[in-house]
């Protein structure tokens, strides 16, 4: 069975619930960058959104501007990808604790639990379909649009929704500080096109797919298929991008998104991986637009699908800084510390 | 019709004990566990858990890893069932296998010793250590070579769900194999957590009984391999049963309460008996979620009614032996349930006298001893992530 990508919302630290970034980006200042936040009003009312931490707020928002209002209670399933959960609520707790283990509030621990995100979207969505939460490092979102293709092959579903949330606090950035994952000073667009140093900077993000089985008018794109891989052989890597192909009739791959960060190794990373699968392609760069997180490869998908809506690739999201007009098939690539890799081959619709 | 997805190896470790062959050994001699911990660093010292007897330092002994080896206690509980897991199954790097791992505390139990020191720059090496992925992603550096590997969050039914995508990527061709399961230690986050809550009992829990106060928290780990019936067959494999259906669906109603009509555990196990092409009679024993909670087990038995009727199979709930073990709960009740169907027992309801009032719905009060053909066991987590999973005696193609 086909899948299709019908729509996508994202909150980030570009405009909320837009495409404005395709042709009129915010340029990111600073080191950790969070999130631009939209008018959570227009979808939950104070009353129901004043105890909900910042992640569940985007989670929510973003789901309710991706999935039709008739079809929400209708999925067959909510995945969802986050590789720190609501970490907002989990560092409340903590310190909470770590001051005295009497008299707690149990509503931070509550909304602690990686799974909140996603059966919140089930109870208000007032949706009984599968329900999962991936928290794998910087595949978690890959895992939930893996086991998403994994169910309509098995004809169990017809639509679902997946999301790809992470947000960055100051205190867990200053952790990742510590163990040298950001730049010390701001990264450029310069410093993800040719990376001469390690360390990156944080983003945050919320990203709603609505899958369908059929297409239509609006849909962004077909999704073909998405694998998982971990430490693979180049050989494998190969030999998953041609049976892709082979499977969904693609002959040549126009573009290719990576996730250069501008972190020296892991963008060395990438080159490789191009030179290995897809030499020619035009590469594709967003994380200079939306910052790093566990789940920004959710994103790298979505400027990918978008790009094939628009039916074009702006210059000012390509490595060498040229445009490409019409293009018909992306991969999506992507690799944590080069051991899990993710695969995701788009084709226009 | 898709092939057939069989069981040929498994590995547990709990508050009663490492391995299968001595948790079959405190089944039936009801050997109790739950009790002061010993381990864990909290004020909480009245609250009874149950915590498994070894050391961090006993389990990097016995595993062979060396004391200075950054790992936190989720990890360590994850080698030692997973090593049980593979040698049981005799599974090489010639099949392609998936790993799917369930937790939810992560690294935490070293986070919140170490937390203020991270931000002195002591102890950084745990900070990577911390998320749910790290652990999965550390145990695979220590064990051993997998073609796919993920971590699935979602509480309580965590590792009933990694089951479920394993089957699934079995299914869809992805993987030949996959050891699926789940992991959790014990740390004070989830301790005070589930305290604040006021769910936990503080004696020995009652799953089921009128005068039930709450659960015990438990810790451990459990995996079982499953395959594909040909690649089994081929690689002539132990094939311990099958794994014959399974549901995963939402309660939808609120993050850690239930729905009055059970919504989720009634679809949950309704769409399981489907998936296995089951009537409600086949099932000769239900391992139920059973915390002891008032709330899970009103709604857990209103659910059982449901699907049913008045013709309810035998069921117990494990966890007035082990505690309740969070994300590791689903592999470890799944492990729990193969041996009563391979070894023809079910295990008893610790600590049941009088029925909730309002279901009446009696649990098995002595261990029984009988030929199982179907067992099903129940994993429902906060968020109203409920699911369930069924096991079959084999019967080859």
């Amino acid at each position: 069975m086909s899948v299709y990508i019908d729509k996508a919302a994202q909150i980030s630290i570009q405009q909320p619930l837009s495409n404005e970034w395709f042709s009129n980006p915010l340029l990111p200042t600073g080191r950790l960058c969070k999130f631009v936040r939209p008018d959570f009003k227009q979808y939950l009312s104070p009353a129901v959104s004043r105890r909900m931490g910042t992640a569940l707020k985007c989670t929510l928002s973003s789901a309710f501007a991706c999935v039709p209002e008739e079809k929400r209670s209708q999925l067959d399933g909510i995945l969802t990808g986050t590789g720190l959960g609501s970490i907002e609520n989990t560092e409340n707790f903590l310190l909470a604790m770590l001051q005295g283990e009497d008299g707690l509030s149990p509503s931070n621990f509550m909304q602690s639990t990686h799974n909140t995100l996603g059966s919140q979207v089930a109870i208000i969505f007032n949706c009984h379909g599968y329900n999962i939460t991936y928290a794998h490092r910087g595949t978690s979102f890959d895992s939930a649009l893996m086991n998403a293709v994994v169910k309509f092959r098995l004809n169990e579903f017809k639509s679902a929704l997946v999301n790809g949330v992470d947000e960055m606090t100051e205190k867990y950035f200053q952790l990742f500080d510590q163990i040298g994952y950001w730049k010390d000073r701001d990264v450029t667009i310069e410093d993800v096109r040719k990376a001469t140093s390690p360390g990156t900077f944080a983003g945050e993000n919320s990203v709603s797919l609505f899958l369908t089985d059929q297409p239509s008018d609006q849909s962004l794109c077909e999704l073909c298929d998405t694998q998982l891989l971990y430490r693979p052989s180049d050989q494998r890597l190969k030999a998953c991008v041609e049976k892709i192909c082979l499977e969904h009739n693609v002959s040549r791959i126009d573009a290719v998104v990576i996730g250069n960060n501008g972190d020296n190794i892991n963008d060395e990373e990438y080159r490789r991986l191009v030179q290995l699968l897809a030499p020619d392609a035009t590469q594709i760069i967003y994380k200079h637009l939306f910052g790093e997180s566990f789940t920004m490869s959710g994103i790298g998908v979505y400027v990918g699908a978008t790009c094939l809506k628009e039916k074009s690739i702006p210059s000012h999201i390509t490595i060498d800084n040229k445009a490409l007009e019409n293009p018909q098939t992306i991969l999506v690539l992507n690799h944590f510390k080069q051991l899990d890799y993710s695969i995701t081959l788009l084709k226009s619709c | 019709m898709t092939e057939k997805i069989v069981v040929t190896g498994y590995g547990i470790i709990s508050s009663i004990g490492a391995g299968v062959e001595k948790t079959r050994e405190a089944l039936l001699k009801e050997e109790k566990s739950i009790g002061r911990v010993a381990h864990l660093n909290t004020s909480h010292t009245d609250i009874p858990c149950g915590e498994v007897k070894e050391s961090d330092e006993e389990l990097k002994k016995a595993l062979g890893i060396a004391s200075e080896q950054t790992i936190t206690r989720t990890p360590l509980l994850a080698l030692m069932a997973l090593k049980e897991a593979i040698s049981t199954s005799r599974l090489t790097d010639q099949t392609s296998t998936a790993f799917i791992n369930g937790t939810t505390v992560g690294g935490m139990e070293k986070s919140e010793k170490y937390y203020f020191d991270f931000f002195e720059g002591k102890h950084t090496e745990y900070i990577s250590a911390n998320d749910c992925g790290a652990g999965t992603e550390l145990v695979s550096h220590l064990f051993g070579h997998f073609d796919l590997m993920t971590t699935i969050s979602t509480a309580c039914s965590s590792a009933a769900n990694s089951v479920i995508l394993g089957a699934d990527l079995i299914k869809t061709g992805r993987v030949d194999a996959a050891i699926v399961g789940g992991t959790e230690s014990l740390s004070k986050f989830h301790l005070n957590g589930f305290n604040s809550l006021m769910i936990l009992e503080h004696q020995p829990c009652r799953p089921f009984e009128k005068s039930n106060q709450g659960l015990n928290l438990g810790e451990g780990a459990g995996y079982i391999v499953i395959e594909r019936e040909s690649v089994a067959k081929a690689r002539g494999a132990n094939i311990i049963c099958e794994l014959s259906g399974y549901a995963n669906t939402c309660d939808a109603f609120h993050q850690t309460a239930t729905s009055e009509t059970s919504e989720g555990a009634y679809r949950a196990m309704t769409n399981a008996l489907l998936n296995a092409h089951l009537e409600t009679s086949e099932i000769d024993y239900i391992n139920a979620h059973g915390t002891g909670t008032a709330d899970n087990d009103l709604h857990e038995s209103i659910a059982l009614k449901r699907v049913f009727g008045e013709k309810v199979p035998p069921f117990s709930s494990t966890k007035a032996f082990t505690g309740h073990t969070t994300s590791a709960a689903g592999a470890v009740e799944s492990v729990i349930s193969i041996l009563a169907l391979q070894y023809g027992f079910i295990p008893v309801n610790l600590g049941f006298s009088e029925p909730i009032e309002a279901t009446g719905l009696i649990p098995v009060q002595k261990t029984l001893h009988r030929t199982l053909n179907h067992v099903m066991t129940n994993s429902f987590g906060f968020g109203g992530n409920d699911s369930s999973c069924i096991f079959s005696k084999y019967q080859p193609s």
